[in-house]
């Protein structure tokens, strides 16, 4: 299954990465199997952002920057608002980042 | 913080992630399970402390240890949070064993030394419980001696009896409590992820850099001349320029042919010739001034590439590959069409500048950030629109996950 390392970024990637390496540098743990725990981790959000997640969201701004490279379009917005069932917000600055998600169907 | 199904999507991943690679660490000479735990021990309590776990860690914890059935998981229940400070074992403690429970009480530091065997059964219990923060790494060493000697007390308290469950079980939570303040100030954190995003972030500015600065050298080398090849010559005139001795040679065809043309033919033809001629003279006073060695080498390959005829001579003159020096020809046109390199450069200057910033701005965590796949992303005028799908949103310090979100922004 292809799977992205775009979570990665996200604070529960983040957090686990940070552990990682925490355990890799004390010796703990060997850099291969962080890896693998680090792939595992691409899998496991990608399925549950797939199947336990159902809200969906609005996203609305002035867009200061687009960018397409290697199939990832990033874009980065001005006074964005964000609407979902559950809250609003409102940013200054946010950027975006996305994959093609045909990528992984294939 | 985070919504709550937020929150519990996070467990799950947590949980999934860790049940998953347990095979690889128990079998193949694996690290183990006390690894595992610790790993998501760390895990949790980073999530907790980003807000990005709403404490729910006794959910994580308690389906954790009904799975596995092996003592390891066990080290996770004393770790759930209250559960852990009220610590009833250290009350629980006492009344098996009143004779000892005086001696360490008062004198928690003085105990280990003079009784090393009756002293120590209390002290991990009792010592701990008050002060989980300033045990250090001695409390690794206490629980491990003393384990021997517990199994009686514990197990008559514990339901579920057994030392090695007890032990380490107060113990665990100072591991999981000390590391991050000493090993993330110790160490810059992320040695394979950092090293893995810079690089390739790397890779690509300098992939996206080199060729532009060859394009350049391309333009200011050899442009100006091809473009008056471009527009001015026929065919067949380009060959004897490219030849530098062929030049006189050249003059003499030059003039042999207007001769004949202007006696002989019509007025168009005469033209015709004299358009001719003006172009080879002109070029032939281009070549001139120009040193001769260098003025070979970089023209010639350019005249050939115009003329679609084989790239080869463009690989001694320079490395990159024919397609790059393709596609920096339209644009060499346009460049040599406004003269000003000048104007040019400080804008890209200015846009590097902008992207720097924004960039800088994202290390420091002042930005927020979408994490998603797109679907479609559409462009009328400056009116652009995108579906993205399984997107995690970190937004004024809120974690949002979505199953499907559309945007809609101004350019």
């Amino acid at each position: 299954m292809a799977t992205f390392e775009l979570y990665r970024r996200s604070t529960i990637g983040m957090c686990l990465t940070e552990t990682l390496d925490e355990m890799v540098s004390n010796g703990i743990l060997s850099p291969e199997l962080a890896i693998q725990v680090l792939v595992q981790f691409d899998k496991s959000m990608t399925e549950a952002l797939e199947s336990q997640v159902k809200s969906k969201v609005s996203i609305k701004g002035h867009l200061h920057t687009y960018r397409f490279c290697d199939n990832v379009w990033t874009f980065i917005l001005q006074d964005a608002h964000f609407k979902s069932d559950e809250c609003q917000e409102t940013v200054s600055r946010v950027k975006i980042v996305a994959c093609d998600s045909k990528l992984l169907t294939q | 913080m985070a919504s709550s199904t937020t929150s519990n999507v996070y467990i799950h991943v947590i949980e999934d992630v860790i049940n998953k690679v347990r095979e690889e660490f128990i079998n193949n000479g694996g690290p183990g399970e006390s690894v595992l735990t610790e790993l998501q021990g760390l895990w949790e309590m980073k999530m907790m402390q980003a807000g990005a776990i709403l404490g729910p860690i006794e959910r994580s914890s308690a389906p954790k240890a009904t799975p596995g059935v092996t003592p390891v998981h066990d080290l996770n229940v004393p770790y759930e949070g209250t559960e852990e400070y009220e610590t009833p074992t250290a009350d629980m403690l006492f009344p098996p064993t009143p004779l000892q429970t005086p001696m360490p009480t008062p004198l928690p530091g003085m105990a280990q030394t003079p009784l090393p065997g009756n002293a120590q059964t209390p002290l991990p219990g009792t010592a701990q419980t008050p002060l989980p923060g300033t045990a250090d790494s001695s409390l690794y060493n206490i629980p491990t001696g003393g384990t021997p000697i517990t199994p009686n007390e514990y197990s008559s308290v514990n339901d579920s009896g057994g030392a090695p469950e007890v032990k380490p079980g107060p113990g665990r939570p100072s591991p999981y409590m000390q590391p991050p303040s000493p090993w993330l100030n110790q160490r810059p954190p992320l040695d394979v992820n950092v090293a893995y995003v810079e690089g390739r972030e790397e890779g690509e500015r300098g992939a996206s850099h080199q060729p532009m600065t060859q394009d350049f050298f391309m333009m200011s080398a050899g442009k100006r001349k091809r473009d008056e090849f471009a527009s001015q010559y026929p065919n067949g005139g380009y060959i004897p320029q490219q030849d530098g001795a062929g030049d006189t040679i050249s003059n003499e065809l030059k003039v042999g042919q207007g001769s004949n043309t202007q006696h002989n033919t019509t007025i168009a033809g005469a033209e015709m010739s004299l358009q001719g001629g003006r172009a080879v003279s002109r070029i032939s006073q281009l070549d001139g001034p120009i040193p001769d060695p260098y003025d070979d080498v970089l023209s010639t390959p350019n005249i050939y590439n115009y003329q679609g005829v084989v790239n080869e001579d463009y690989n001694i003159v320079n490395t990159p590959a024919p397609n790059d020096i393709q596609a920096a020809t339209p644009a060499a046109v346009t460049q040599n069409d406004t003269v000003d390199d000048d104007e040019d450069e400080p804008l890209n200057e200015d846009d590097d500048d902008e992207l720097d910033d924004v960039d800088q701005g994202e290390d420091l965590n002042t930005t927020h950030l979408v994490l998603a796949q797109f679907d479609k992303v559409t462009r009328t005028k400056s009116r652009w629109k995108c579906t993205l799908k399984d997107g995690i949103m970190r937004i004024n310090n809120k974690d949002i996950l979505f199953n499907k979100a559309t945007g809609e922004f101004e350019f």
